[in-house]
């Protein structure tokens, strides 16, 4: 569960066009600024998490989905959202501290009153809500001492004068440096929604942002039956399943999906697909349960016949499950199923496309 | 020094929206609006809202955040508010009173100045943005008397520039008719019918121990530093008629009897109240449903 909160607080990083691992540097150093002003070690979880899931709510947000052409003024607007529609998805994942969500919703409130999304002000900003701002404040910055000087100005108007005091008084005794935090997984309570299923509620929500609603469904369809042809052993084929809900993590910060240019068996989209699988598979890396489909998405951009990006392997050095989900991407994307037959021995390995026919065939 | 208290009670707009939307409410009333940035979020999310308020500062914000669709203030006419203008008389002793005791000798100019250049203003509209940014410097000094050695000297003409600069990004329509009218409760909700009332009433003698940022600048814009809040409650519904627990309870029940018109009532509360509130609530509706995220932030959402 707690891989699978983090995989999506890193997909809404990316979605947001933030570093890899902002989400945990920030709930780190929001954690740790909740030690120093000493509140109590219950908040210091959903904390964590409050940091660890910041993002999510652009993942679907207007102003940063595909699709929505909107003026600069208009998309501001919208995305004052992200908090509230983060916090609505905390609140939706049962094994989070409850009071995760609200410190998702109101980390970007302003204590003189014109932050967002609810314009609170003073101290109707819980504290924890509060470091998780400063912290994004601070971890955004390049230069960790001009940060502490833009703090400072900022008491009184985006912060409050104590946790401005709170946050000096960290800089000093660490040095600014962010010691960063293990993930308080005991924290997390055993309740609905799983994580497979919340695996796949996050997909669909990455399908809706990408403006491909349901594709990871109809791939998961096609990839498994071929799979199942293929004999696949069950621990690839359950790599492989997760594999067809993280690879739309890739086009997530592109403006556009991939293939929505070029044909999906045309050799010209090849650096795209490989860029795509790269950022896919570097969000999962970072989960040790979500590896080895990782390795598996990042495979999918290579070609049969070697000409594939990012490695260039050929032939049996191309793991199949790659092959397969890589074919049932493309699958998706063609106006006419049996196409795919052309890209036998070039893009896709024979067998697969083979089995691949065989297994529409049957689902026909 | 004066005390700045602690807020003990939260009003989430976006929590609101999700109530109002899991009700199918397009349009709401509130007749105890207060500082209405709440209903500028249900504006901008596409609900119409209609305010009120007894103190007339907060209607006129109302005409900038809620009624106002368009109107902005622009950088020439923000700096013919923040300044004094040659050729102006102004009354600079006006608020000479809050001395020494609140503020230093320039704020009160300023506060004199400001006074007199947002009066002259010919949109009410841009009254409205105008006296939300000028408040905000306002509570910034207050908060400095709090914390002076953490809070950065602005000059106040600059402070207050940033301010009102920044009430622009809140102007926004939402192809409705959004209202604000100063007055009592029951006058507002006889006013206007919506989908949703929205009652967020003030404790029972909260008016003996308001927010000094919200009295003081009453005064502030009616011109008169020795304005008390109590002066506007007088002879309100909640005001001192209702400042024992029976005539309390009287009064917010009279005005849950008059909301018959409105489908749904959302009625804020907090921990601490809701054992007073939450009878009348359901001896006024059937079916009431409590929304608890937290101590200070309880919605009682009652329908018939």
């Amino acid at each position: 569960m707690a891989d699978v909160l983090a995989w999506f607080g890193a997909v809404g990083d990316a979605a947001m066009g933030n570093a890899p691992g902002f989400a945990v540097r920030k709930a780190s150093l929001a954690v740790a600024l909740a030690q120093t002003a000493q509140l109590p070690q219950s908040e210091w979880h959903a904390l964590y998490f409050a940091g660890l899931l910041h993002a999510i709510g652009a993942i679907g947000n207007p102003a940063y989905r595909k699709g929505d052409e909107l003026s600069e003024r208009i998309a501001r607007m919208e995305s004052w959202d992200a908090p509230a529609q983060g916090a609505q998805i905390c609140e939706a994942i049962g094994s989070l501290p409850a009071e995760t969500g609200d410190m998702v919703r109101w980390q970007h409130e302003a204590w003189d009153g014109t932050g967002y999304p609810d314009l609170l002000r003073w101290t109707g900003i819980p504290r924890p809500a509060q470091f998780l701002g400063m912290a994004d404040r601070f971890v955004r910055a390049d230069d960790p001492e001009e940060t502490l000087g833009q703090i400072g100005l900022e008491s009184g108007r985006a912060f409050n004068p104590e946790t401005v005091r709170t946050f000096s008084m960290w800089f000093h005794l660490s040095g600014g440096e962010i010691e960063l935090v293990e993930a308080p997984v005991d924290a997390l309570l055993d309740a609905p929604p799983d994580a497979q299923t919340l695996l796949e509620r996050f997909a669909d929500r990455i399908d809706a942002h990408n403006g491909v609603p349901g594709r990871w469904r109809r791939v998961a369809a096609i990839a498994e039956a071929t799979a199942a042809l293929l004999s696949l052993s069950d621990d690839d084929a359950r790599d492989l399943a997760i594999a067809c809900r993280i690879f739309g993590a890739g086009e997530i910060g592109e403006k556009t999906v991939e293939d929505e240019h070029f044909d999906p068996l045309a050799r010209l989209g090849v650096d795209q697909r490989a860029r795509n699988a790269s950022t896919a598979a570097a969000i999962a890396l970072a989960q040790p349960a979500l590896r080895s489909a990782s390795a598996i998405v990042l495979a999918r951009g290579e070609w049969f016949d070697g000409s594939g990006k990012p490695h260039g392997h050929a032939r049996s050095a191309v793991p199949i499950t790659a092959g397969i989900l890589a074919a049932a991407i493309a699958y998706e994307r063609l106006d006419r199923g049996e196409r795919i037959d052309t890209a036998a021995g070039t893009q896709f390995a024979p067998a697969v496309v083979r089995a691949l026919m065989e297994a529409a065939k049957l689902r026909a | 020094m004066i005390e700045l208290p602690e807020r003990t009670r939260r009003i989430s707009p976006s929590r609101l929206h999700e109530i109002l939307l899991a009700h199918d409410c397009k349009s709401l009333v509130d007749p105890f609006m207060g500082l209405p940035t709440h209903l500028n979020y249900l504006k901008r999310h596409g609900i119409a809202v209609h305010g009120g308020d007894l103190l007339e500062w907060f209607v006129r914000v109302g005409e900038g955040l809620i009624v106002n669709d368009q109107t902005y203030l622009r950088d020439a006419e923000v700096a013919e508010i923040v300044e004094m203008l040659p050729g102006r008389i102004y009354s600079l002793d006006l608020f000479k009173a809050w001395e020494g005791v609140f503020f230093s000798e320039e704020q009160c100019i300023y506060l004199g100045v400001w006074h007199d250049n947002v009066r002259s203003l010919r949109s009410d509209q841009q009254t409205g943005l105008a006296i939300l940014g000028l408040w905000r410097a306002f509570c910034y000094w207050m908060q400095k008397t709090q914390s002076p050695d953490d809070m950065q000297d602005t000059p106040p003409s600059e402070l207050a520039w940033s301010y009102i600069r920044q009430t622009e990004q809140w102007v926004t329509s939402n192809m409705r008719r959004n209202t604000v009218r100063q007055g009592d409760v029951l006058a507002t909700m006889g006013a206007r019918t919506a989908d949703a009332l929205f009652l967020a009433p003030p404790p029972r003698n909260s008016f003996r121990s308001a927010d000094a940022r919200i009295w003081m600048w009453e005064a502030w814009w009616q011109g008169n530093p020795y304005f008390t809040i109590e002066h506007a409650y007088r002879d309100s519904l909640l005001g001192a008629r209702a400042a024992d627990a029976t005539s309390y309870a009287r009064a917010v029940a009279s005005i849950l009897a008059s909301a018959d018109p409105y489908p749904v009532i959302i009625l804020q509360t907090t921990e601490q109240r809701i054992g007073d509130i939450e009878p009348l609530v359901r001896e006024a509706r059937a079916n009431v449903t409590v929304i608890a995220p937290h101590p200070y932030e309880i919605y009682l959402v009652a329908t018939k």
